[in-house]
């Protein structure tokens, strides 16, 4: 259980933050989010490709985030976390995407749904 | 927001009142009467050889992980008797219970349970075994032996593996009162919606089993972050990754499954509680709720669970198999590969549990493959234990029996797991008793690795063998019963017996259940003689006295140490050369090396915060469960506060010193995990300047 | 099967002085991999919003384009990723050993969070207010749960900030406050991470 007993403010994580990168991650992920806010209220794309775009933008704020806010990069104190969210991701692109897949058939196969629409969802 | 509950509610004491307690109940009477008595006794002999003070200073407050994974193991092997014990009442009651004209007495139509108590008979059996019986157990032998392999002198974080513990107990607690007070689910392990919808299942037995679980899921969660940084952040200089034993990359990957699947466990409980508590509709039978989400969200957890509580138990045999044989393990690399491509199709496989429920060809067709390519990094793991086996120098010892006795289930399991991967099968099979057999050879796999792992370890903890006659005693009779029950059950799938039958009405079954019940006879035999060989052990400990090797060929690192090994596991940090350290120095003669001199070594302090937060945690459940809502607020906001309070916690340990250690090294029982340490000044640390 | 070299004249046995692993290094890889369980955990509460995000499961109330509004969710997002910088910011004071700049940044990031949460709790009553609450259906169900628990999780994070406000005169920046700010760092940054994917599945999409 031994640990370094050098001055806790000179460790990497500490040191790694900066202003100027937590700025740009604020500025870039609002940025973002407001393209996408306007994309969506104009209504005016087809609903698979307004799904792309705004799945587009919410990919691109995230993976600021990640660079930006986490600092994530594959240097001696931050590699086992970027490695683990790396092999983490596609759990959570299996969790979800497996779901859906699999509940839109359950849904056409064993539920009555509602012959009207109002939306789509993407259920449908 | 509060949902109208069925029943009586108060604002003192909830849902709870006397007629909570079955005191009409023969079964539970009896069950009652042999549980105080033995809590009497143990209590008893506490305090008549004055040992309270000794408990709670060495053993509940202690956050060594030797004694952590001892007390975890203790806690598993009790739930696992009493999982037993509800398993045998199961065979039995199926057994009575057969055909039209059955007798039944103590208040059923058939065989000794009604149907109610029956559900939750098998519904505690399930929940105990996989829950507070396996899961236990192996997160002992992890917590034991990873730090040692590795040549740490304590995991990550020693506190929050105390914690940890006390978590998993105070859960295991809350599912034993469901015996006395209330009532346990009869919604299966699984939880089948919508029966354990609050207007199918009014009584608090859903909520004992839904907060029991959701405790205990923190536990192991913790357990896993604990374990996945000891290994990554904590290994001696010198072990690199590829000259890590199996056992600790078995470790590694089992916790990186727990971590990733047990929230989504979480989150279908959590979301079955908001419609129980709140009168949410995510699966309630109308008002949009989706049925068939629960069992998604469930499965998605389930299916990685087993898998979590299997790679352990490879690790366990990757350990045995090749002491025992005298050999290298077999295809190391492979191994590791292997272990890790079973821990990641374990994520895609989970539909299988519901291949029936109606998703169409595609989808099972898909879940179906990916199930059956788990066969293959499977297959490799057994062909390379067989490969070690082969022309090898086999010593037969209780150990190795169980490991082999764990191969030929593998096999019997695995072969049937393959059958009821395939669609067209599994729509024949679905819920009958084929399917239990299938997972009793996997998860009896676990258990007899578990007893490998007792033997093969115990003199390591303790300093002493366990009685080897006694041993193959249990082993053989344990074995027998286990082929005796599921090779008859395995028939009556075929035959069409369904699961959770409480009255077996076809005649046609009555061979095959009576063939299993005498299995079941030999099986408390076998209790008997697991109870003797501790006995027997514990009484001629001093005449089997062993050292640092027991067995003369074991091959990690951890057989570098005393035995018994001292508190602090190694005096000196050891540096590693090579894969399988110890035998590489046995081959050159360097197996008594002795480090030259000693240094202070920094310990953690014990402390008792992790049994007050488990305490706290489990009079939160119990208040949950009874909707008791100003204890469940008062015991929460306790947690917090103890949270709080710890992390202003000043105490920074103390130096071991080095005259200490060398007077440990050379009287091994003043350092054992039975003796009783002097107290030591703590270290504490400086406030602001 | 592996090389094994034979032991020479350089081979060493033991490692005494072996220095061990960082502290923070440690907490902070610890807190990480729970912070990715807690994502697995909004994870499973998304796919059970998918799930349940269709007319069906609205059981007759109202489905997502009727109860989100973009443009106060934008509000909030300006204001949660403004706390989140606030405090990033405040370790960049304690980088530096500033002890009154972490103190006023933790405070900055405390008051923005309880806007956004000002924000998201009025419009959570409004909807009860109209009979549309938690247990009108099983899409509102998703709905409320998947906010609700964002924001217990704030709320949290708020709890622990005031708990480092206490502690950092206290004990100064020694290693165990140092590794409960990076983790809080860690933490409050998620929570602007799951934000973002709430605005963009609920907000957006839902729209």
């Amino acid at each position: 259980m031994a640990g370094s007993h050098s001055d806790p403010l000179a460790h990497p994580e500490v040191r790694q933050g900066g202003a100027l990168r937590y700025i740009a991650g604020f500025i870039s992920t609002v940025a973002l989010m407001g393209a996408a806010m306007v994309v969506t209220l104009r209504h005016d794309l087809a609903y698979s490709s307004f799904v792309e775009l705004v799945g587009g933008l919410a990919f691109l704020a995230l993976l600021s985030q990640a660079v930006l806010y986490y600092g994530l990069d594959i240097s001696r104190s931050q590699i086992w976390k970027s490695v683990s969210l790396i092999l983490t991701v596609p759990l959570f692109i299996i969790t979800v995407g497996l779901t859906v897949w699999m509940f839109q058939s359950l849904d056409q196969r064993t539920m009555l749904m509602p012959t009207t629409l109002q939306q789509p969802t993407l259920l449908q | 927001m509060q949902v109208e509950v069925p029943g009586p509610w108060s604002p003192l004491l909830g849902r709870l009142t006397l007629d909570a307690i079955p005191y009409t109940n023969p079964i539970l009477q009896g069950t009652f009467a042999g549980a105080a008595l033995a809590g009497l006794i143990v209590i008893g002999c506490v305090l008549y050889f004055k040992k309270v003070g000794y408990l709670w200073r060495e053993w509940l407050t202690s956050v060594d992980h030797k004694k952590i994974g001892v007390m975890y193991i203790i806690v598993g092997l009790v739930m696992l008797f009493r999982g037993f014990a509800d398993g045998l009442m199961i065979r039995t009651q199926q057994v009575i219970a057969n055909g039209p004209n059955a007798p039944g007495v103590l208040g059923a139509q058939h065989g000794f349970l009604p149907p109610f108590h029956f559900d939750q008979v098998y519904s505690a059996h399930g929940t105990i075994m996989i829950l507070f019986a396996a899961t236990p157990i192996l997160t002992g032998f992890q917590n034991i032996v990873v730090p040692l392999q590795i040549g740490a002198r304590d995991m990550a974080f020693p506190y929050m593996n105390a914690l940890s513990l006390w978590l998993t107990t105070a859960a295991a607690a809350l599912v034993m009162i469901s015996l006395f007070v209330g009532d346990f689910s009869a919604a299966g392990w699984v939880g089948l919606i919508p029966l354990t919808e609050l207007p199918f299942s009014p009584s608090t037995g859903v909520d004992y089993w839904m907060w029991a679980i959701q405790i205990s899921s923190v536990g192991t969660t913790l357990n896993a972050i604990n374990m996945i940084v000891t290994i990554v952040e904590m290994r001696a200089p010198g072990m690199t990754w590829f000259r890590m034993p199996v056992f600790s990359w078995t470790t590694l990957s089992t916790n990186i499954i727990g971590l990733t699947a047990f929230p989504v466990l979480g989150v279908a409980l959590a979301l079955l509680g908001a419609d129980r508590y709140l009168g949410t509709h995510f699966f309630t039978a109308g008002y949009g709720g989706n049925l068939m989400l629960y069992t998604n969200l469930f499965w998605i957890w389930g299916h990685p669970e087993v898998y979590f509580l299997i790679l352990p138990t490879f690790g366990i045999l990757s350990e045995v198999i090749p002491t025992f044989s005298e050999k290298p393990l077999f295809g190391y690399v492979t191994m590791v590969a292997a272990t890790f491509a079973i821990a990641g199709i374990s994520w895609v496989v989970w539909l299988h549990h519901f291949f029936t429920m109606g998703s169409g060809p595609d989808i099972n067709g898909f879940f179906s493959v990916a199930t059956m390519l788990v066969g293959i990094p499977t297959g490799v793991k057994l062909f390379n234990w067989m490969f070690t086996l082969y022309r090898a120098r086999i010593t037969y010892s209780v150990a190795m029996l169980w490991a082999m006795f764990g191969l030929f289930l593998l096999l019997a399991g695995g072969l049937t797991g393959m059958m009821l991967a395939l669609p067209a099968v599994n729509y024949t099979v679905h819920d009958s008793v084929f399917v239990i057999a299938h997972f009793h050879c996997m998860v009896l796999l676990v258990v007899a690795s578990a007893f490998a792992g007792v033997t093969y370890w115990f003199p390591k903890l303790f300093g002493f063998k366990l009685n080897e006659g006694w041993g193959k005693a249990f082993f053989w009779t344990f074995s027998i019963a286990t082929i005796i029950v599921f090779a008859a059950m395995f028939a009556l799938g075929f035959q069409g017996e369904t699961r959770r039958l409480d009255w077996t009405f076809n005649t046609a079954w009555k061979p095959m259940l009576m063939v299993e019940e005498i299995g079941m006879i030999l099986y408390v035999v076998s209790l008997a003689c697991f109870a003797i060989m501790l006995v027997v052990s514990i009484r001629n400990r001093a005449k089997n006295r062993v050292g640092a090797d027991p067995w003369g060929t074991s091959r990690t690192l951890e057989w570098l140490t005393p035995s018994p090994v001292p508190f602090y596991n190694f005096a000196v940090t050891p540096q590693v050369n090579t894969r399988d350290e110890l035998s590489w120095r046995r081959k050159h003669g360097l197996e008594s090396a002795k480090p030259a001199g000693f240094e202070a070594i920094h310990m953690p302090s014990n402390t008792g915060m992790p049994v007050i937060i488990g305490a706290l945690a489990g009079i939160w459940g119990f208040a949950m469960i009874w909707r008791i809502w100003w204890l469940a607020g008062i015991s929460l906001l306790g947690i917090v506060v103890c949270v709080i309070i710890r992390s202003f916690n000043k105490n920074e340990g103390y130096h071991l010193q080095p005259q200490e250690i060398e007077a440990m090294e050379k009287n091994l029982a003043t350092g054992a995990i039975v003796a009783e340490q002097p107290v030591r000044t703590h270290l504490h640390h400086v406030e602001a300047h | 099967m592996a090389h094994q070299a034979a032991p020479g004249a350089g081979t060493r046995l033991f490692h005494p002085g072996f220095e061990g692993h960082s502290q923070i290094s440690a907490r902070t890889l610890g807190f990480w991999l729970y912070m990715l369980s807690d994502a697995l955990l909004f994870t499973a509460l998304f796919a059970a919003y998918a799930v349940l995000d269709t007319p069906m499961n609205a059981a007759g109330g109202p489905i997502a384009s009727q109860i989100v509004n973009p443009i106060e969710g934008f509000w909030q997002t300006i204001a949660i990723l403004a706390s989140v910088t606030c405090y990033s910011l405040a370790t960049v004071a304690m980088k530096n050993g500033n002890r009154a700049g972490t103190a006023l940044g933790i405070i900055a990031a405390m008051v923005l969070a309880v806007v956004f949460l000002a924000f998201g709790f009025n419009d959570l009553a409004t909807l009860t207010a109209h009979g549309n609450g938690l247990g009108r259906s099983g899409y509102l169900s998703a709905y409320f749960v998947l906010i609700l628990t964002h924001a217990v999780h704030m709320l949290i994070g708020i709890l622990w900030m005031l708990v480092m406000l206490v502690q950092i005169p206290r004990y100064g920046f020694n290693e165990m406050v140092v590794a409960r700010m990076l983790n809080l760092r860690m933490f409050w940054q998620f929570q602007a991470t799951v934000w973002v994917c709430v605005y963009i599945y609920v907000y957006m999409i839902g729209a």
